[in-house]
C-alpha cells in the first residue's frame, strides 16, 4: 500500500512538472467534488465551472482519470447546471451532455491517464463560462483492509483519490468533500485545510493549482454494509402476445467485501447477529414493477421459502433472504421470476412493435460484473433492432420454447460493470404479424387432429397377418353381414319416417279438410316406399345366401314382414280416411271405420320397434 | 408524432378460464361422438368424410380449449 501511494505521488509530481502548460486555453474557475462512500459503490459528483481564457472557441472539455481508477469506472454522465446548486440532479434526463472516451489522446498527453471528453452545448468564446455537473460511478474502488476478518470483526475499507482535481487544465479554486457512513474513521490523510465534521471530511479550498496537480489522499474507515456483487446476472425477458412479459433472473451473487477467516459459528451469529456478523447479508430487496404476478424465488434444489412480497399501485417489493447468511467471499446463486402485464411494456408505433423495459437489476445497490439481458421475442417476429441509452454488446440467438416450430428470435445484450445508474429503459423494436399468434393454437390443434387421424387409420386398417385363414374370412363375411343388416335397419327407419309423414298428412286433413294435399302426400309416400322395397330385395337375398347371417336372418325377415304389414295397414287406413272425407262422413263414423286398423297399427309399430332394438344390439 | 399505443392480448385475460372450460367441454362432447361413431358403425358403412370432419371440429375445440387452459394456469406460450 505504502509503495503504491508513493508511486502515485511520484507520478503526480512528474506529470505536473512535465505537462504544466499544455492546455492553457481553458481554465476551471471552480471545482466542487463530493465523494459518497456510504455504500459499496463510489459516487463522485462534481460541479465544474469552465472558463475560456484563450482566444479560440472551445466546444469540448477533457476529463482525466488515472488508468487504475478508469478501469473501475462504471458510469459517467454530465448535465448542464442551470443555477440551483446542491439540488438532486437527475442524470438520466435527455438534457445530459454527450460524454465520449478519447481513444487516441494526443501524443503529448501524459501516459497512464484515460481521457473522456464532454461536448458543450455551444462553443465557449473568450471569457465565457459554463457550469456543468459530472457524475462518475466506480465499482470495486473500495479495498477492504485488512482483506480478511473474522466473524466478530468489523469491515474496514480504504479509499484512495487525489485531494486535487486531476485535470489537464489549471484549476483556480477547488474543494473536496468525502461523505462516509456514520461509523468510526480509522485514519485519513491530513493536508492543509483539512476539516472533519462528523462523518464528512472536507479538503480545501485550494487555489491556483497548475494542470495535472495530484496529491493522493487515503481514507480508512468502517463500513458494515454487505457488498452485493453479482458476478453474473442473466435476465431473460420473454414476450407472449397472449398478455404476459415473463422475466426470469438468474443471479450468481457473492459478498465482495472483506473475506471471512477462521470458522463461522452459527450459534454466535444467531445470538448476536449485529455483533457477530455485522457485515453479513441478511436480505436483499428487489423493487419490481407494479402489477407483478406469479413471483417466485428458487435455486437448483427448489423453492426458497424465506421471502416476502408486498406491493401497491406504484411498485411491488420482493424481500429475499439467501438460504444462509452470506459472509465476505461467500457466494450463492438463485433465480427470481415474475410475470408482468403486457400492456405496460409493449407498444405499437409506426407499424412496429417495441418493448420498453429497464436494463439493470431490480435489486437495490447491487453491482453486476457481467449482465446479460436476453429478450425472447415471439416466434414469427422479424426485423429486430435495439435502442439502448449506453453502448452494449449485441448478438442474436434462437430459443425453442413451448409449442415452437422454428424457435424464437432472442436478442442478447451484454454489458460489464453495471451499477443501479444503468437502470434505464431500453427498447427492442420488431415486426410481428398478428396472425402469427395463431401458431401456438395451430400446433395444439394439429396435435389433437393427428390423434383423431391415428384413430381413423386404426379403425380402417386391416391388421391381420394371414389373409387366407378361416377365421379371417369369417370375420370379413361377418363384417359384410353387419353392413347389410345396418343397411336394412336404415331402410326400415326411413320407411318409418314415411309412415310418420302419412300420419301427419291425415292430421292435416282433419284440420283443414284439404283432400288434394292428402292425396299428393299419399302419392309421394307410395313412390318412396316402392323404392325402398326395391332396395331391400338384394340385401335380403344376400343375407339369405350368407351362412354367417343364419342367426340373425329370422329376425330380419320377421322385421321386414312386420314392416310390410304395418305399411299395408297404414295405407289402408289412409285410403279409408280420405275416402270418408270425400263422402263427407262424420268424425264418429270415420273413427269407427279405422278403429280396427288403428289397433293393428299400434301393435305392429311396437313389434317393429322391438325388433329394431334387438337387431341393433347384436 | 403519435404516442405509442400499448398492446394487450386480443382476448381479455379474465375470460381465459371460462373460455377454456366451455371449449374443452364442447371438444370432449364432439370427441365422444367421434368415438361412438367409430365403435358402432360397421367398417363398410363408415364415411371417411364424416369421421374427418368430426375429428377436425373436435380438435379445433380441444386445441383452443387447451391453449386457454395453459394461459389461465400461467403458462404463457
Amino acid at each position: 500500500m505504502g509503495y503504491r501511494r508513493l508511486d502515485l505521488l511520484v507520478f503526480g509530481l512528474s506529470v505536473s512538472i512535465l505537462w504544466g502548460t499544455v492546455f492553457s486555453d481553458l481554465i476551471l474557475s471552480k471545482v466542487d467534488r463530493r465523494v459518497d462512500l456510504r455504500s459499496q459503490i463510489v459516487r463522485i459528483t462534481s460541479t465544474l465551472k469552465v472558463e475560456n481564457d484563450g482566444t479560440n472557441v472551445v466546444s469540448e472539455v477533457l476529463l482525466a482519470f488515472p488508468d487504475d481508477q478508469a478501469k473501475h469506472l462504471a458510469y459517467l454522465a454530465a448535465t448542464p447546471n442551470e443555477g440551483g446548486k446542491g439540488k438532486a440532479k437527475d442524470f438520466k434526463t435527455s438534457s445530459s451532455l454527450p460524454v465520449e472516451l478519447v481513444v487516441h489522446p494526443k501524443h503529448d498527453m501524459p501516459p497512464a491517464l484515460t481521457f473522456y471528453s464532454v461536448s458543450l452545448p455551444k462553443g465557449l468564446a473568450k471569457g465565457d463560462t459554463f457550469t456543468f455537473e459530472l457524475l462518475a460511478v466506480f465499482t470495486h474502488a473500495l479495498q477492504p483492509f485488512p482483506e480478511k476478518i473474522s466473524q466478530a470483526e468489523i469491515q474496514l475499507l480504504v479509499f484512495q483519490d487525489s485531494a486535487y482535481f486531476l485535470s489537464p487544465y489549471a484549476v483556480r479554486a477547488q474543494s473536496l468533500t468525502v461523505k462516509l457512513p456514520d461509523a468510526r474513521i480509522e485514519s485519513y490523510t491530513r493536508l492543509d485545510n483539512t476539516k472533519i465534521h462528523g462523518s464528512e471530511i472536507k479538503y480545501g479550498s485550494y487555489e491556483n493549482l497548475p494542470p495535472f496537480s495530484y496529491s493522493p489522499i487515503v481514507v480508512h474507515f468502517e463500513n458494515k454494509q454487505p457488498f452485493a456483487v453479482a458476478q453474473e446476472l442473466v435476465r431473460e425477458i420473454e414476450i407472449s402476445h397472449w398478455g404476459n412479459v415473463q422475466v426470469t433472473e438468474h443471479y450468481n451473487l457473492n459478498h465482495g467485501g472483506a473475506q471471512i477467516k477462521g470458522e463461522f459459528s452459527r450459534l454466535d451469529y444467531q445470538a448476536r447477529p449485529h455483533v457477530r456478523g455485522a457485515s453479513a447479508f441478511r436480505h436483499l430487496v428487489a423493487k419490481l414493477p407494479p402489477r407483478a404476478r406469479s413471483v417466485y424465488y428458487r435455486d437448483e434444489i427448489g423453492n426458497i421459502s424465506t421471502s416476502h412480497l408486498w406491493g401497491d399501485s406504484r411498485k411491488t417489493e420482493l424481500e429475499i433472504e439467501p438460504r444462509y447468511p452470506l459472509f465476505g467471499g461467500w457466494r450463492t446463486s438463485f433465480t427470481i421470476g415474475y410475470g408482468l402485464p403486457l400492456q405496460d411494456f409493449l407498444f405499437q408505433s409506426k407499424g412496429k412493435r417495441f418493448l420498453n423495459f429497464t436494463f439493470g437489476s431490480p435489486i437495490n445497490d447491487v453491482v453486476i460484473d457481467t449482465l446479460i439481458v436476453k429478450v425472447v421475442l415471439p416466434e414469427g417476429s422479424g426485423d429486430v433492432s435495439v435502442s439502448t441509452p449506453f453502448p452494449v454488446k449485441q448478438s442474436q440467438e434462437t430459443k425453442v420454447s413451448h409449442l415452437d416450430i422454428v424457435g424464437r428470435p432472442v436478442v442478447v445484450l451484454e454489458k460489464t460493470n453495471v451499477v443501479p445508474e444503468h437502470n434505464q429503459y431500453f427498447q427492442v423494436y420488431y415486426k410481428f404479424n398478428s396472425l402469427a399468434m395463431l401458431r401456438e393454437p395451430f400446433m395444439l390443434i394439429s396435435g389433437f387432429f393427428f390423434l383423431f387421424v391415428a384413430g381413423i387409420v386404426y379403425m380402417h386398417a386391416d391388421m391381420s397377418i394371414s389373409k387366407s385363414s378361416a377365421s379371417y374370412l369369417a370375420k370379413l363375411q361377418w363384417d359384410e353381414v353387419q353392413a347389410a343388416v345396418q343397411q336394412v335397419e336404415n331402410i326400415i327407419s326411413r320407411c318409418l319416417t314415411i309412415h310418420d309423414k302419412l300420419e301427419a298428412s291425415l292430421r292435416d286433413l282433419s284440420r283443414t279438410g284439404d283432400i288434394q294435399a292428402s292425396k299428393a302426400a299419399r302419392k309421394a309416400a307410395d313412390g318412396s316406399l316402392k323404392e325402398l322395397t326395391k332396395e331391400l330385395k338384394p340385401l335380403l337375398a344376400f343375407l339369405q345366401s350368407s351362412q354367417q347371417a343364419s342367426q340373425i336372418l329370422p329376425k330380419v325377415e320377421d322385421l321386414i314382414v312386420k314392416e310390410k304389414d304395418l305399411q299395408e295397414r297404414l295405407l289402408a287406413k289412409h285410403s279409408t280416411v280420405v275416402d270418408c272425407y270425400e263422402k263427407k262422413y262424420g268424425g264418429k263414423e270415420i273413427e269407427n271405420r279405422i278403429a280396427q286398423h288403428q289397433q293393428k297399427i299400434n301393435a305392429l309399430t311396437q313389434e317393429v320397434d322391438d325388433l329394431l332394438d334387438f337387431i341393433a344390439e347384436t | 408524432m403519435k404516442a405509442p399505443k400499448p398492446i394487450a392480448s386480443p382476448v381479455p385475460e379474465a375470460w381465459y378460464p371460462t373460455l377454456s372450460v366451455i371449449m374443452l367441454a364442447i371438444g370432449l362432447v364432439v370427441t365422444a361422438s367421434f368415438f361412438i361413431y367409430e365403435a358402432t358403425s360397421s367398417r363398410r358403412n363408415r364415411s371417411l368424410a364424416k369421421e374427418l370432419t368430426t375429428g377436425a371440429v373436435a380438435s379445433v375445440f380441444l386445441g383452443f380449449g387447451s391453449l386457454f387452459l395453459l394461459l389461465s394456469s400461467g403458462v404463457y406460450v
